[in-house]
């Protein structure tokens, strides 16, 4: 008796199930077959890892000694951004100031940035002459390689890549988060008396908590798993994701799984409790604290003080850390490639000039043009094919009771380091695992798969959500639309904007992409490989214009978005 | 025959009951208002005669062919929500063409028969105008349009004046309601507004808790309310606890908190029960001297508000109940003042007793 459409049924079900089929090959089952790997050979990882006959367990001590040292560095960092993060979230969300969207471009700027092109502009402006060495009239660069940082002990050059290349997270999620506060809160607070330091730290700090905690693990995962900058900035020391690639290069497989697959636990024991952290505060957000009253009023007084005299404080110092750790370099990698445009500056010497290396003898031209061309297709194809899981996915995280699952799944390919996730995807299609595919471009596109769903996803949530679709689409339906008409004339072109900019968010991250993609080349070389390559063969000139080169490929992807998202 | 039937349907959502064995029936042509505070189901019931959502139990009908588990496109109901739900990135015409496009009718009938309806809707000149630049008049013409190209005979309205200001929405209701009888429209209104309800509705069904009521003209809604709840969420009224003290062939005493005595005509209840009287505050008049056949009673003006072209007073009586009275301001009314001793009057034929509520009085009037 029921007159429901059978074919409808049939066919929406078929869409869900090929996309969740998709989701689970493509991106699910390459971050999670690394675990798998080390549990299935676990007597081949306890022999090289802990009873190694020769080296006993040198490896495990290895391991122990890395990831101390990444965790050192990435909690410091963390601790960075927070402090000088928040009060930049703040002013971007709060006031309105000329200039304003040129400082969120700069914020952003080193999350479209090729890492190893970034790594290289630091690396020039802090340990080389022709930076801020040179800018201050010293005949050397201004620290050297090794120079550490007071306190935390690790390089300080590593500290102010992985603090440039974390920034954004945390400013970037508090602002969003911030903004969605109702001002209403924190004008009522003034008027009641509080100072605008009092009201932040009553009102806006445990309101805006959730957004914090998320950015702080976002920042967090990103610096574990940095790999393209800090292989080139690293010098001796030798973070987590950076062992991974070397141990993997060496072929010591299981050595690396093992690493990798703790990195990948460490990513779920931090994404966890943050997801049920922030999903339970969405209905009753916050916290508060509760200090003794005599102390809560000299804190008061004391804000009240900053909040008069010493405001200027919040705006100039993170403002002088955007200046200092991402216009600076760039600015010193676009200046010196002119300075050794024909010519080594400083010896004269003509095999030291950027033209010679690019089109001398050892034709770095040529290699440019190959990884370009190799660069272009992977970031291409792999979000293509993205975008196609990713679209459907998105419908089904916003419509079915499991979305809020697939969501946090999808966050996990977002934090893990990405040479885990390379070597995951290695051991999975390559010769050792499915034999699939071998090393090379193919492998390359399905790694870049993995993290380019989740990305797209994000994106396309966020205009749906904020966009009102269930509502349109009802409307859509009672005027004699069905299921699919409904979503092919008014959900599509409604959250077009989110697709663009979740495709070109997932292009550029392709294209700057170095860890991962340094263990499933092959022989098949990107641009961010190529200038670590360059580095690492010490053809500096080369690898200063290809690092322009980068930086300029991922400026125009930056106005394109700028332009698309204004409208 | 019903154009539109609703047979005991039921809808939870987990513990919540938002339905609860809902039985109605809605002719042709009719402008119904489902009318009823926050969180009665009002919603929920507009969404499942629309097919958006299926209810647990019962049956809907549409000219007489069961619809259950038909997909809302097949229903000709059209649903249109608060703000009108104007597709943002089409412009007038094509979302006044949606319904037929959707269709695929020929282009021709499609440009014809868009372009007669946004005529008619005297909007022929805004058809490349986007939604977001029409005033929110022009945006409700549009989204009437809109439904009627889609050939829609049930138009399916949630709150449709909630997003607009109290100037325009007054203005709009008239006019709605004339476009929809002009068309020859079947509409189901739900509003939480009394006055907007009682205005444009041919009848009334008053849903609270997930059920009916009562349901009828706005008249016969407004003199003959069949529950506390209904007499107080529309048009609203004093409320007296009080036990019968006395019966006999013209009438009940109501003995009042106090020892205030209240005659009234019902004689229904027995002594010694406990009822609840009720008094329209346009039924109280205040006065200096007592008037014969009416309830009397002395009171000093607590407060006196001037709503334009009438008065509302508050009264406080002799055992401390504040009583409310409305009276029309006509050439040579005495109006009173904070202080002043007056006479309450209220004829017995104007008092209507119900029986004390099971969850108290207060339970019965404060949900509004």
């Amino acid at each position: 008796m029921t007159a429901r459409p059978k074919k409808i049924d049939v066919s929406s079900k078929i869409v869900v199930s090929c996309t969740l089929i998709a989701f689970m090959i493509f991106v699910i089952l390459p971050t999670f077959y690394l675990i798998s790997y080390v549990f299935l050979r676990w007597d081949e990882v306890w022999y090289e890892v802990f009873a190694n006959p020769i080296i006993g367990d040198e490896n495990w001590k290895q391991i122990i000694k890395v990831l101390s040292f990444s965790f050192r560095l990435s909690l410091s960092t963390v601790a960075f951004d927070l402090i000088f993060g928040i009060p930049l979230a703040y002013v971007l969300a709060r006031k309105k100031f000329p200039g304003r969207s040129l400082l969120e471009d700069l914020v952003t700027l080193p999350l479209v940035i090729p890492t190893s092109g970034f790594g290289f502009a630091t690396l020039i402006t802090w340990t080389t002459v022709a930076g801020l060495g040179g800018l201050l009239g010293l005949s050397s660069g201004l620290i050297s390689l090794n120079t550490l940082a007071p306190f935390i002990n690790v390089p300080f050059i590593l500290f102010v890549v992985h603090v440039a290349l974390t920034f954004p997270y945390v400013v970037r999620t508090v602002e969003t988060k911030i903004q969605s506060i109702d001002m209403t809160y924190e004008i009522a607070s003034r008027t009641l008396g509080a100072s605008s330091l009092t009201t932040f730290r009553n009102i806006l700090f445990p309101l805006s908590l959730p957004g914090i905690f998320s950015g702080a693990v976002l920042a967090f995962a990103r610096s574990l798993g940095e790999t393209g900058a800090t292989l080139i900035v690293s010098g001796v020391s030798t973070t987590a994701s950076i062992a991974i690639v070397r141990w993997a290069s060496e072929f010591k497989l299981s050595t690396a799984a093992f690493m990798g697959s703790l990195l990948v636990l460490i990513a779920w024991i931090l994404i966890l409790p943050a997801e049920i952290y922030v999903s339970r505060s969405r209905r009753a957000s916050g916290i508060s604290l509760h200090l003794p009253i005599n102390l809560t009023k000299k804190m008061i007084k004391l804000e009240r003080f900053i909040s008069r005299r010493l405001f200027f404080i919040k705006d100039a110092v993170p403002l002088i850390i955007v200046v200092v750790t991402v216009v600076i370099p760039i600015a010193v990698v676009l200046n010196s490639v002119i300075l050794y445009w024909s010519a080594d500056p400083y010896t004269g010497k003509v095999e030291g000039g950027v033209f010679h290396q690019l089109f001398g003898p050892s034709n770095y031209f040529g290699s440019l043009l190959r990884a370009t061309l190799t660069s272009i297709i992977v970031a291409s194809v792999s979000t293509y094919i993205a975008t196609c899981i990713a679209i459907p996915l998105s419908f089904i995280i916003e419509r079915r009771r499991y979305g809020r699952i697939l969501r946090t799944m999808l966050k996990v390919p977002m934090i893990i380091p990405t040479s885990s996730l390379g070597l995951s995807v290695l051991l999975l299609w390559g010769s050792s695992g499915l034999n699939v595919v071998n090393s090379g471009i193919w492998m390359i596109i399905l790694t870049h798969i993995v993290f380019s769903v989740p990305v797209i996803v994000e994106s396309i949530i966020a205009a749906y959500e904020g966009s009102g679709i269930q509502m349109y689409e009802d409307s859509a339906r009672t005027l004699g639309a069905n299921a699919y008409n409904a979503i092919e004339a008014v959900s599509l072109p409604l959250i077009k904007g989110g697709i663009i900019t979740g495709f070109i968010l997932s292009f550029t991250r392709s294209l700057g992409e170095t860890g991962a993609t340094f263990i499933v080349m092959g022989r098949d070389v990107t641009i961010p490989v190529l200038v670590v390559n360059m580095v690492e063969a010490l053809a500096i000139p080369a690898a200063l214009f290809t690092s322009t080169y980068l930086i300029v490929l991922s400026l125009i992807m930056l106005a394109i978005i700028r332009i698309l998202t204004r409208r | 025959m019903a154009l539109v039937k609703l047979v005991n349907v039921t809808k939870r959502f987990g513990k919540i009951v938002a339905l609860d064995g809902i039985n109605l029936s809605i002719k042709d042509g009719e402008y119904l208002c489902i009318l009823g505070p926050t969180g009665a189901g009002k919603t929920t019931l507009l969404r499942i005669i629309a097919g958006l959502l299926e209810p647990d139990e019962g049956e809907i009908y549409i000219e007489g062919k069961r619809v259950n588990g038909v997909p809302p496109e097949e229903r000709n109901a059209v649903y249109m929500f608060q703000n009108f739900a104007l597709f943002p990135h089409m412009n007038v015409w094509q979302n006044v063409s949606f319904g037929p496009v959707i269709k695929e009718w020929s282009s021709e009938k499609i440009r014809n028969v868009t372009s007669e309806i946004l005529e008619m809707v005297r909007l022929g000149e805004r058809r490349d105008a986007y939604p977001n630049e029409l005033s929110g008049g022009m945006q409700q013409r549009v989204a009437l349009a809109r439904g009627i190209a889609a050939g829609a005979r049930i138009l399916l309205l949630d709150e449709p004046f909630g997003a607009l200001d109290a100037r325009l929405r007054v203005d709009l209701r008239t006019q709605l309601r004339s476009l929809v009888k002009d068309q020859g429209l079947t509409a189901i209104h739900v509003t939480h507004d009394q006055e907007e309800a009682l205005m444009v509705a041919d009848r009334i069904a008053i849903l609270r808790e997930g059920r009916i009521e009562q349901i009828g003209s706005p008249q016969e809604v407004y003199t003959d309310p069949q529950s506390i709840f209904v007499m107080s969420f529309v048009g609203g009224a004093n409320f007296f606890d009080g036990v019968i003290s006395h019966i006999d062939e013209s009438g009940s005493t109501i003995e009042l908190r106090g020892g205030l005595h209240i005659q009234v005509l019902d004689t229904t209840k027995k002594i010694g029960e406990r009822v609840v009287v009720a008094i329209r505050r346009e039924d109280v008049s205040l006065g200096k001297s007592r008037r014969r056949g009416f309830n009397n009673l002395i009171g000093e003006v607590a407060d006196a508000m001037f709503v334009g072209g009438s008065m509302e007073y508050i009264v406080k009586l002799e055992n401390g109940i504040p009583l409310s009275s409305r009276i029309l301001l006509e050439g040579g009314s005495r109006i009173f003042r904070k202080g002043d001793i007056v006479i309450v009057s209220f004829h017995p034929k104007e008092c209507r007793v119900f029986q004390y509520p099971e969850r108290g009085l207060l339970k019965e009037i404060e949900a509004i």
